[in-house]
């Protein structure tokens, strides 16, 4: 018995909005979180660590990416999480020359 | 569970995995039988591996034969090393001695320690190396020139969808996990059948399947997506701080231009010395000679600890040729470091390279279940479509799409039964024999079952019993061909050679079993409709 269409996403633009937030989105939102380690630990044990850590947290936030209400929603929950992550580097370019 | 949550994780887990069934069920199908490439290879060539034969290898000969052919001064030689094989692979990297006529080839080949027969890759190409490529799509890479190396990001992305598969298909199956643990209900209806195969059989199998979809994401796709980004933005663009975390560095050293004593090249004393350094229970993986016979030669020596001694017992060594000197050493017995760990538990797990035999067939066994849960989960998908509420049109489109899939799939079994007889007949083929037996096999089967079993109980039976003919047929093949009996090899100790006979003769006999199964099974319900 296939799932029932009444919960599932009928507007086309918003089921694009998901499946790219969660394969793009996903994406940026793993890598910053990973530079972000690397920020404050050891870079090359976090880099190792991505080898695992990295697919199934994008995975992950692949599957929270269908979850959400809306698309354009999670694109701008995971842009500003993506922006957060990276906020020590981009201090670094507003400040330090 | 919230209601919604569900379905989206039911559509979702339905979608991802109908997009991926056919390649999925290649890469598990082909990887599963990888696991015993090397057997492959030697039962394809009829080359038993013998442990005496490395362990008195003459290497002074060896590198002997490679100066005379090559010329070796002033290249690096690397020599692969592989415990199930006879044949030793080598590497040659360009000359930087002007005056060898030879110094710009670059020849990758291997040798064998028996005949000192000395082949290309394509020439050694075999059938174990093919079902090792074909499972990660590596053929599809010689379609076109791309820049990048498409079949292994094809691969890959079906790796990293197949484990957003497997995360909301545990999700959906989530309420039912405890109770349905170990629910089968083989005598009942055939939806039955599958749901239980499917999830129970999914569910039992996860943490495998799981390993497998992070470890082959990470072998196929996390250049480009991983690693090339930091590099670019925490490393500075500089590649060789990654060589250095991975292990790979080797330290440059200049070309010195004048000659070193024969006998100081002598790759024999090294290697008894590493040996000796780190017992004699090491396993030697790769040595590699930079600048062969040069003023500034260095060896370097790879090896790992027995598996039953440490799990992840790296070793290395260096030595400067000219003095004897070890000017880098790096024991067996020293605490890995975490990311040598993580490193290497990579292809520990993903490859079986632990627990020898017994760890391989039940990695092989998992393998198949997993081929198992991607077909019953194109059946359940089917079926749950085939309601009366469905247009016409779409049903059709869905029945046709799980015939090809299905085509393509189980006629995996019959033809790569029968690629062991091809190779078993002609063994030094190579790689356009082989492709074109296999493809070309394969698209007839698959052809012919579309065109004449527009049935799946029929496709179904027809590949489970021509593929037990087939099989029962492989032994019987090898020895008519190589005398190699079972009885012979077991005799001899041929393990490997053994190991691939007896692979066949338990799996012919369970698919036939399974054959008759299914068989009586229909005849069965045929008679109660007729009743």
């Amino acid at each position: 018995m296939p799932a029932n269409k009444k919960h599932l996403t009928a507007s086309p633009w918003q089921r694009l909005l998901k499946i790219s937030a969660g394969l793009f989105g996903g994406y940026l939102v793993t890598l910053s979180f990973h530079f972000l380690l690397m920020r404050f630990l050891d870079k090359g044990d976090v880099y190792v660590t991505m080898f695992f850590t990295g697919f199934i947290a994008w995975a992950g936030l692949m599957v929270l990416a269908f979850l959400a209400r809306k698309g354009w929603k999670i694109w701008v929950f995971y842009l500003s999480l993506s922006l957060l992550f990276l906020s020590p580097y981009l201090i670094d370019l507003m400040y330090v020359k | 569970m919230n209601i919604r949550n569900y379905n989206v994780f039911f559509h979702t887990h339905t979608i991802s995995g109908i997009i991926i069934t056919v390649l999925l069920y290649v890469i598990f199908f082909a990887g599963s039988f990888s696991f015993f490439k090397n057997e492959i290879d030697n039962w394809q060539k009829n080359t038993p591996v013998d442990r005496s034969l490395q362990e008195h290898a003459d290497y002074k000969a060896l590198t002997d034969t490679l100066d005379a052919r090559y010329g070796l001064y002033g290249r690096d030689v690397t020599f692969y090393f592989q415990q199930d094989k006879r044949s030793i692979y080598f590497s040659l990297s360009p000359s930087k001695d002007t005056l060898n006529p030879k110094a710009a080839e670059r020849p990758y080949a291997s040798i064998d320690l028996k005949t000192k027969d000395i082949r290309n890759y394509k020439e050694s190409y075999s059938l174990g190396e093919f079902l090792y490529r074909l499972h990660f799509l590596a053929p599809v890479n010689s379609l076109g020139k791309f820049g990048f190396p498409l079949g292994y990001y094809i691969a890959g992305g079906v790796a990293f969808l197949f484990l957003f598969a497997l995360i909301t298909g545990v999700l959906v199956h989530w309420q039912k996990i405890v109770s349905n643990f170990y629910l089968f209900r083989p005598w009942e209806k055939l939806k039955t059948v599958w749901t239980d195969l499917h999830t129970a059989l999914g569910v039992i199998s996860f943490p495998y399947l799981f390993v497998f979809a992070v470890t082959g994401a990470y072998f196929l796709i996390s250049y480009p997506l991983f690693t090339q980004p930091t590099v670019k933005y925490q490393f500075g663009e500089k590649t060789e701080i990654v060589d250095s975390i991975m292990g790979y560095k080797v330290n440059e050293y200049p070309f010195g231009g004048v000659p070193l004593p024969k006998e100081k090249t002598d790759l024999g004393y090294y290697v008894a010395d590493a040996l000796q350094k780190w017992g004699a229970a090491t396993t030697i993986s790769s040595v590699r000679l930079l600048d062969y016979g040069d003023r500034n030669m260095h060896v370097v020596i790879e090896g790992q600890a027995p598996k039953t001694s440490s799990f992840n017992g790296k070793a290395k060594i260096v030595y400067q040729a000219a003095d004897g000197q070890v000017t880098e050493r790096r024991d067996p017995t020293v605490r890995s470091s975490y990311r040598d760990v993580v490193n290497n538990l990579m292809y520990i797990l993903h490859f079986g390279k632990f627990g020898g035999y017994g760890t391989k067939i039940l990695y092989f066994l998992l393998g198949i279940s997993g081929c198992v849960v991607i077909i019953s989960g194109v059946m359940i998908w089917l079926v749950g479509r085939d309601k009366k509420h469905i247009p016409e049109k779409k049903r059709k489109f869905n029945t046709w799409l799980v015939h090809i899939y299905l085509a393509i799939c189980l006629s995996m079994y019959p033809v790569t039964a029968a690629s062991f007889i091809a190779v078993k007949l002609y063994p030094d083929g190579g790689q356009n024999y082989i492709y074109r037996f296999y493809f070309w096999t394969w698209l007839a089967v698959a052809t012919l079952l579309l065109l004449f079993r527009r049935n799946h109980d029929k496709m179904n039976r027809d590949c489970l019993l021509a593929g037990s003919i087939i099989g029962i047929c492989i032994p019987i093949v090898n020895g008519l061909v190589s005398g190699n009996w079972i009885w012979v090899s077991y005799r001899n100790g041929f393990h490997d050679i053994l190991l691939i006979d007896i692979f066949w003769l338990f799996t012919a006999i369970s698919t036939f079993i399974c054959w008759w199964l299914v068989l009586r099974r229909q005849r069965l319900k045929l008679r109660a409709l007729a009743n």
